[in-house]
């Protein structure tokens, strides 16, 4: 009897956290610029981004710490961070606040693949843009893996080159990668 | 003929302003990342001084801390291990804490360091150096508190 009313106070335990438990905190990330140009394709990674995702307003953050992008060649790396690309002394951190706007059709109960559309603001270099995505968002027992390609058009926030070397060598549109595990 | 030798004599020049432009230019594309570990410390705190030190001021804190070109400062950060875990790029993240501070300090270790950090015991107090990458910071949106974020770190024997 004793062990039973134990084992109830643990399982109603665990249900009253889990059901405050709304909001994930990720535990991996992983963001990634492509550009290709006939001149060179160019990679930087980036695995220090902190995320949340509120499983029940479907509201999600990305903190970005721009300086933690890593390049392939230093020169590159150095050009990107100056005041005449990102300026990251300037604007250390890139920020997407937005919203899985069919959040709904996404049951963390159950594992599958759901995909995503994700809506919101991206500050990159201190200019706010509405940017509206698509994503997979996969669940798969206590994890929740999200993940999502899209373009960027760098002159949308101020970046742009119109003579020289990166005019030539950087693509206009940059592919992102976005991986998260919550 | 004094003009032929003027020709010559400006080809030769041009050669060799050439050759010097394309060796340079090699070295620059090639430059190699600089060696955090092989580097002096800029500055050496405990993971609470650190972090305070945004909390209080954080646009102060970047103009002293951050590089324009992304070398940022070389910091020498003692503090408790409080988690151990690891990215999608299969380093290990060591984060150091203090049990009543706000943010910690978080070092992401490489390849080549690896070892060195999954070593370490939680609870156990250690010198990690690495360079500053971005500060600690509440942030509103993610209703958090953001670490300090060191890359290219190993622990460092004293």
């Amino acid at each position: 009897m004793k062990k039973l009313s134990l084992l109830i106070a643990i399982v109603a335990f665990i249900v009253t956290s889990s059901a405050y438990g709304q909001k994930l905190v990720s535990s991996k990330s992983q963001i990634k610029f492509f550009s290709t140009t006939p001149a060179e394709n160019i990679e930087a990674n980036n695995y220090a981004t902190v995320s949340t995702l509120d499983k029940e307003t479907g509201a999600v953050i990305f903190s970005i710490p721009m300086q933690s992008f890593e390049f392939e060649k230093a020169l590159m790396q150095k050009h990107y961070n100056s005041d005449k690309f990102l300026n990251t002394k300037e604007f250390p951190k890139a920020k997407l606040k937005g919203k899985i706007t069919n959040i709904n059709e996404i049951d963390f109960t159950k594992d599958g693949s759901y995909n995503a559309n994700v809506e919101g603001d991206l500050t990159l270099k201190g200019v706010t843009k509405l940017i509206s995505e698509k994503g997979t968002v996969v669940v798969k027992g206590n994890k929740v893996d999200v993940k999502s390609k899209f373009d960027l058009i760098l002159a949308d926030y101020g970046i742009s080159f119109v003579k020289g070397k990166p005019a030539s060598n950087i693509a206009k549109s940059v592919e992102v990668t976005v991986q998260v595990e919550y | 003929m004094k003009r032929k030798k003027i020709i010559k004599a400006g080809i030769i020049v041009a050669i060799i302003g050439v050759v010097i432009a394309g060796a340079v230019g090699f070295y620059l594309f090639n430059m190699p990342h600089r060696d955090v570990q092989n580097a002096d410390a800029d500055y050496a705190f405990t993971s609470t001084q650190i972090v305070n030190e945004y909390l209080a001021d954080m646009d102060a804190a970047n103009t002293k801390y951050l590089a324009v070109d992304g070398d940022s400062k070389i910091l020498e950060i003692e503090g408790i291990v409080s988690k151990i875990s690891e990215n999608f790029n299969n380093q290990q993240v060591v984060l150091l804490k203090g049990a009543s501070d706000k943010a910690g300090v978080s070092a992401t270790f490489t390849e080549e360091t690896n070892l060195n950090a999954s070593n370490l015991k939680i609870g156990e107090l250690v010198t990690v150096k690495g360079v500053i990458r971005s500060g600690a910071t509440f942030d509103e949106d993610l209703e958090l508190y953001e670490n300090v974020i060191l890359e290219k770190s190993n622990v460092v024997i004293k």
